[in-house]
């Protein structure tokens, strides 16, 4: 497979045959991306490939690991119907609303912490010490702590993944305003702004590719607590029917809700990406 | 050349000594330079003679150790609208339309969306960018960002303008072209200049005066008056200034100071 669909490629670009030709020359990026891309697409397969084919010998009990096609199944059935009182796609709305939620506390308090850590001293010695504390903690360990204080409604849930989420898009949107140049700010100055209008102008514009690039560190971040935020008194949500499938060793629904979430996280990631090239086509062009 | 002589504003640094945090000698000692509102001073001389230093004190963004920084006999403690700067790299808003980046001292001011978008059509007319109001920063050349650079720091109609190597990017055509250019806003904008340089046949084209620096601490040696720019703008052209051999002479005058007391 691998083969007949790099030869059909090498014979509509004649560039490629001849980076083919002098194979220990530079690859040409355009090539390499291709290749990539090709290689990934063969690995997953070979992963499906593998996982099928234990299956199907019975090289594990199917009640650890079911076969893909269960899997799939399983997918149709709760997406249909319900696992633990709730369709898939409840489920999923509840984990995105819970992750999205958090999203909006993490840059209402993020971005400003942010902004004050880049452009005074005083909120640098503030807030570095304390995002550098809390930038560690896996959520495991502080979700104990938020449940005594908040209790184990939505809140807590929003706060554990909000607290994933507030440093880096703090800690991204402090290194964007640092990396303003000089000169553009001097600019600005000289053109009569005042202090806020340089900010308000200048600074947040400047690092908003960067604070992007926050937000989508911060969604990633964020989605990988899920599980452990729906740990407690959860009803629903994507980490909550995990839990309760592995209580049932119903490892079907586990593997599927697995790869829900990472099929999620994809389009999110590739969601923002895309929100990035038209909010702020100029980064990387300057 | 301006009618109202006798209100001409000044810009003047008097005896200005700037003295960096943490550096053992002073940077620059006692410079004295007073650019008149139809002046086009051009600063040059060695690294290290302290030709930014001073152009930033002018700029308000660099406060001297001693001496007075004055425009019309007030002093210069911040940046001001009335002296704006156009640095090296052109330090544009990618964000921005090169009309929004021309508008922006107008939209800081408050003036309205329309009114704001006519006067930038208007300068960018006057560098010959009139057609580009719509590209973004990084759709242009060097060249042109530097035009939209100038026609952003002319928005702000400042009595004087600062000009930071403002060729100093630009490839060895596109600032032979952007000389006349300069000299062209100069004329059209009755703002004084305040510029510092590398090039010496820049130098010579565009002032009115040269004064030229020398490092150790950064100290005037000498001031030309070289009169070609003024000979540009009672209409002679470019190319017949500089085969003049009154410009070679000035040139190889200009060279010597430049160099003077440095070893070979």
């Amino acid at each position: 497979m691998t083969i007949s669909s790099y030869t059909e490629r090498a014979g509509h670009r004649t560039e490629e045959a001849d980076g083919l030709s002098v194979p220990w020359s530079r690859p040409s990026p355009k090539r390499k991306g291709v290749s990539a891309r090709m290689i990934s697409a063969v690995t997953i397969l070979l992963v499906l490939g593998a996982w099928g084919l234990s299956a199907r010998l019975q090289l594990v009990s199917p009640v650890f690991l079911p076969s893909p096609v269960a899997v799939w199944n399983k997918f149709i059935v709760v997406a249909r119907d319900s696992f633990v009182d709730a369709t898939l796609l409840q489920h999923t709305v509840a984990s995105l609303g819970r992750v999205f939620a958090a999203l909006v506390a993490a840059i209402l308090v993020g971005v400003p912490v942010g902004l004050a850590i880049g452009i005074s001293t005083v909120g640098r010695g503030i807030f570095d010490p304390l995002l550098e504390f809390l930038r560690p903690i896996p959520p495991l360990a502080y979700l104990p702590l938020v449940i005594i204080w908040f209790g184990i409604g939505e809140p807590s849930k929003i706060l554990v993944i909000a607290i994933a989420m507030l440093a880096p898009v703090a800690l991204s949107t402090a290194s964007g305003v640092r990396g303003v140049s000089q000169e553009r700010i001097d600019a600005a100055r000289s053109l009569g702004a005042t202090r806020r209008q340089v900010v308000r102008h200048v600074i947040l514009p400047s690092a908003l590719p960067s604070i992007l690039t926050g937000l989508r560190i911060a969604l990633g971040a964020g989605w990988s607590t899920l599980v452990a935020a729906e740990l407690v008194a959860a009803t629903r949500g994507l980490g909550f029917m995990i839990q309760s499938a592995a209580q049932f060793l119903v490892t079907d629904v586990v593997i599927m809700g697995i790869l829900v979430i990472a099929a999620i996280a994809f389009v999110l990631e590739f969601t923002i990406r895309r929100i990035e090239r038209a909010l702020v086509p100029w980064a990387g062009r300057e | 050349m301006n009618v109202l002589r006798g209100s001409m504003p000044h810009l003047v640094l008097d005896k200005i000594s700037i003295h960096y945090d943490g550096q053992p000698a002073p940077a620059v000692e006692r410079v004295s330079i007073d650019v008149a509102g139809d002046d086009f001073v051009v600063l040059v001389g060695r690294s290290g003679c302290g030709k930014t230093s001073l152009l930033n004190v002018a700029a308000g963004l660099v406060t001297p150790a001693r001496g007075n920084a004055t425009t019309d006999g007030r002093p210069i403690t911040a940046p001001g609208s009335d002296r704006t700067v156009v640095f090296q790299n052109d330090a544009l808003f990618p964000w921005l339309t090169a009309r929004e980046n021309v508008a922006f001292a107008l939209r800081l001011r408050g003036v309205r969306p329309a009114e704001r978008a006519r006067r930038a059509d208007e300068l960018l007319a006057l560098v010959k960018l009139g057609d580009a109001g719509d590209k973004r920063i990084w759709e242009l050349s060097g060249g042109m960002r530097q035009r939209v650079g100038l026609a952003r720091a002319l928005a702000a109609e400042p009595q004087f303008l600062l000009l930071d190597e403002p060729l100093g990017a630009l490839d060895a055509l596109t600032r032979e072209r952007m000389q006349t250019t300069l000299l062209d806003l100069w004329t059209a904008s009755h703002a004084g200049v305040l510029m510092v340089t590398h090039g010496i046949e820049e130098a010579l084209v565009l002032a009115t005066r040269i004064v030229v620096l020398a490092p150790g601490p950064g100290r005037v040696v000498r001031s030309f008056e070289p009169g070609f720019s003024r000979r540009y703008a009672a209409g002679e052209g470019i190319r017949a200034i500089k085969a003049d051999p009154a410009f070679a002479a000035a040139r190889g005058e200009l060279t010597d100071a430049i160099f003077e007391g440095e070893a070979a």
